[in-house]
């Protein structure tokens, strides 16, 4: 999905999901952080539909998955940073369409929600479970990389492919470039240019500049 | 509540109209629907992505739930929320087989907070298209009308372009550009060449030249104005017309007051005053003046007008014509073409400028050489570097992934038309027979389509995009040429057309309704056609042009 450029707007290709049910947003927020343990300040999976609420076994996947996508180098990886909970909670909000209905409801017969869209997390789950052959989590570090990769390469291979990682992806990297360690030690935050330079060489190895919004919307 | 002059709105035409009238020495009430925003307090200006519940992009859950309209359009998010209307609590409804997306923003300051500032001026291609191609009515003005009103708003609200002499898109009071890029520079210089067409940096309300006597600095090339700008760089009524008016100690201005109606007087065949309701405590309160001036924005001022129908004027307040609602507009708009240009990787730039670049219309000017369509169509666009959201949509995970985003990535340019919107009397505002908002005011239909014009213009703008493109050495990825729904170009307009003809139009040359002599509807609803530039320069050129009118027949005991 393509959206911005400078100044004016333009047509989304997809907008915003619709349908969505407004039972699905109410009571079990309050709980749901309780059970969690959360920091208030940190992330809040506030108004999250019970079932949306992630089991333990889901954080630590979703941690150990964020840091294989960005794992640590000079600088932090996006599971350490809470990139694995930040995708949990904006996944079932919505975001990448996240809470679009599915066309291929066979497949995804078992995760459905009653609004037709994916349990993204859950889905991802019992996939790498089944790559896996048993538990993901317990296979080595070299084998889980290698069973993402392949995930990841059929998800992207193809335009119409309406796998989930497509989302879940999309907003692991989104929460890694959006968190502190990863918009302004990984890459450069520049809040006040203060000036235009356009022209300048790039040299091998040059941070990108994360907070640069057109290229984060468009690039 | 007694004034010389009564404003409604306080966005980009609202706050001129205060300016220019309370500068006259009037005696003028602001009255505002949304709250206060006050310069310098813009709460999430300053704030980093990890400093936001949802790191700058958002509830999706929540948009979902109130902000379906308005989240559609790029520059709403989780920073700018705020100065954008919550759609479930403005509600409007469109007619059967109607899309519409009004972009709205009710607040002090109305969208002048979050527009994209490009400012352009129209010619005379554009003030004498329907004649020429017998769309709607005539306009009553040329292009030497405004062209005086046109250098006084540019001067006041700060725009930094280039000259470049050309007829379709005059010249302005510019301050010094901004800079075209490494690759549009290279593009600007092909399509010149090979095509004989102009792109030229964004003429945008963006100073490159501080204004230190009005408090306003430079712009630093954050590139994040629709949060609001404290250091006042870019045009809004907050930094600019309204400290202006302020000054003057003439202006009262109320906020959190939706006016409801026109008080209209048949024995005097004038406008007495306004009828508002209290957002917060639903209480009503009245105002009076000698002059209404409505710049509540196009749509909004046309349903003022249709809701002030009276036993007088039961069609709508000055509609003796029967055109008051017609011939709405908006651009059609798509986004053309994405071309890619690795020739250029080995360069960069820094700093987030403010604005992209403008292909300047070349299409049935003095040749008519549209295919399928007698106008104009326009690119905005610009040439730009991918940086991590290109890991949100490639293969590749792991230490590749991660060193591959660690830098600025690939060339691309895009090109986004806009193109005129023909004037139809099909498409139209009228009051909702049946549904009413929380105030008890009825709600707004809107019923709109495109038509064949504009589904050719951007058919041909496509092909063209993608010629131009590849011929200055970038292979082009995708283009479109199908409009957006309507509204999303956020230049809706028309609904009170000004003409020469008051069996035909609503207004006179002065932006004064020929029914009623003192009131004058300054905003976007006047305009008799779209053009393909984007329109708030020339809104705010007419309003300055009708204070100035209005004061003179005041003076001269005509109104
Ligand atoms: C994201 C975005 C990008 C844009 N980019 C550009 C651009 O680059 N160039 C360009 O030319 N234009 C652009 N526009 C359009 C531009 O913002 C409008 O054309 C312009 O603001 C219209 O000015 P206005 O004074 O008529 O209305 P507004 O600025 O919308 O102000 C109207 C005011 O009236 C108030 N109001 C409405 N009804 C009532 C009522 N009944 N009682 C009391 N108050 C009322 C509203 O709350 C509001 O404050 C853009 C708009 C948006 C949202």
């Amino acid at each position: 999905m393509v959206q911005p450029v400078w100044g004016e707007w333009w047509p989304m290709q997809d907008g915003q999901p619709t349908g969505w049910k407004r039972r699905d947003f109410m009571g079990a927020a309050a709980l749901v952080a309780l059970a969690l343990g959360l920091p208030t300040a940190a992330v809040a999976f506030t108004e999250l539909d019970e079932k949306d609420a992630p089991t333990s076994h889901q954080r630590t996947l979703m941690k150990e998955v964020s840091q294989l996508v960005i794992p640590r180098s000079a600088t932090p990886g996006a599971g350490e940073v809470g990139a694995g909970d930040f995708a949990i909670l904006v996944l079932a909000h919505g975001l990448e369409n996240s809470r679009k209905p599915v066309k291929d409801t066979a497949a995804y017969a078992r995760f459905l929600r009653n609004d037709g869209s994916v349990r993204h997390v859950a889905w991802l789950e019992r996939e790498l479970d089944l790559r896996a052959g048993g538990d993901f989590l317990g296979a080595d570090a070299t084998r889980r990389a290698a069973l993402l990769g392949a995930l990841d390469a059929e998800a992207f291979a193809s335009r119409a492919s309406e796998s989930p990682w497509k989302a879940i992806k999309a907003l692991i990297v989104t929460g890694y470039y959006t968190s502190e360690p990863g918009g302004s030690e990984e890459l450069r935050y520049e809040p006040v240019p203060g000036r235009f330079d356009p022209d300048l060489p790039l040299k091998p190895g040059d941070r990108a500049i994360s907070n640069d919004w057109t290229a984060v919307d468009f690039g | 509540m007694q004034f010389d002059a009564i404003v409604v709105g306080s966005g980009i035409t609202g706050g001129w109209a205060a300016k220019e009238l309370t500068q006259a020495g009037l005696k003028v009430l602001m009255i505002e629907r949304g709250r206060e925003i006050v310069h310098g307090e813009y709460e999430t200006e300053l704030k980093a992505p990890w400093e936001m519940p949802f790191r700058g992009v958002g509830d999706a859950a929540l948009y979902a739930r109130e902000y379906q309209v308005q989240s559609q359009n790029r520059h709403f998010n989780e920073y700018t929320q705020g100065h954008f209307v919550n759609d479930k609590d403005n509600p409007y409804t469109t007619a059967p087989g109607s899309e519409f997306n009004w972009l709205r923003s009710y607040q002090l300051g109305g969208r002048s907070l979050t527009w994209g500032r490009q400012t352009y001026r129209w010619s005379d291609y554009d003030f004498g298209a329907n004649k020429r191609d017998g769309n709607g009515t005539d306009w009553p003005i040329r292009y030497a009308d405004l062209a005086p009103w046109y250098d006084k708003v540019e001067e006041f609200i700060g725009v930094s372009g280039a000259a470049e002499g050309l007829p379709q898109l005059p010249d302005g009071k510019f301050q010094p550009p901004m800079a075209l890029n490494v690759v549009e520079q290279h593009v600007r210089k092909e399509i010149a060449g090979k095509f004989g067409r102009c792109m030229t940096i964004g003429r945008t309300a963006n100073m490159t030249v501080a204004k230190p006597e009005e408090g306003r600095a430079e712009c630093q090339n954050r590139s994040i104005c629709a949060r609001g700008c404290s250091f006042g760089a870019y045009f809004s009524t907050q930094s600019s017309t309204l400290p202006a008016a302020k000054a003057t100690g003439n202006l009262t201005v109320v906020t959190d007051a939706v006016v409801e109606k026109l008080d209209y007087d048949p024995k005097t065949n004038r406008v007495t005053g306004v009828r508002y309701i209290n957002t917060k405590d639903g209480s009503r309160g009245a105002a009076t003046a000698r002059l209404v001036f409505l710049n509540a924005s196009a749509f909004n001022s046309v349903h003022l007008m249709l809701n002030s129908r009276n036993d007088a004027m039961p069609r709508g307040l000055a509609n003796s014509s029967g055109v008051l609602g017609t011939q709405i507009m908006d651009h059609p708009s798509t986004l053309s073409t994405i071309a890619l240009f690795p020739q250029f990787n080995d360069r960069t730039t820094f700093g987030n400028r403010p604005t992209g670049v403008v292909v300047a219309r070349y299409r049935n000017m003095d040749a008519m050489d549209g295919v399928g369509h007698s106008r104009g169509y326009s690119f905005q666009g610009g040439a730009l570097q991918s940086n991590w959201g290109a890991g949100k949509r490639e293969a590749g995970i792991g230490t590749a992934l991660k060193d591959k985003l660690h830098s600025p990535g690939m060339w691309r340019m895009v090109l986004v038309a806009f193109a005129d919107c023909v004037p139809r009397d099909s498409n139209r505002l009228t009051l909702d027979a049946a549904k009413t908002d929380r105030f008890g005011i009825p709600q707004l239909q809107i019923q709109f389509a495109f038509g064949k014009e504009e589904q050719a213009a951007l058919a041909q703008a496509k092909a063209d995009a993608a010629e131009m493109l590849t011929s200055a050495g970038g292979t082009v990825i995708m283009g479109m040429d199908q409009p957006g729904t309507g509204g999303m170009a956020i230049h809706e307009m028309g609904g009170a057309r000004m003409g020469h003809d008051p069996k035909t139009s609503v207004l006179n040359k002065w932006s004064q309704a020929h029914d009623v002599p003192n009131l004058f509807v300054t905003d976007g609803a006047q305009m008799a056609s779209s053009a393909c530039q984007n329109p708030s320069l020339t809104y705010m050129a007419l309003t300055a042009r009708a204070c100035d009118a209005a004061v003179k027949m005041l003076r001269e005991g005509k109104i």
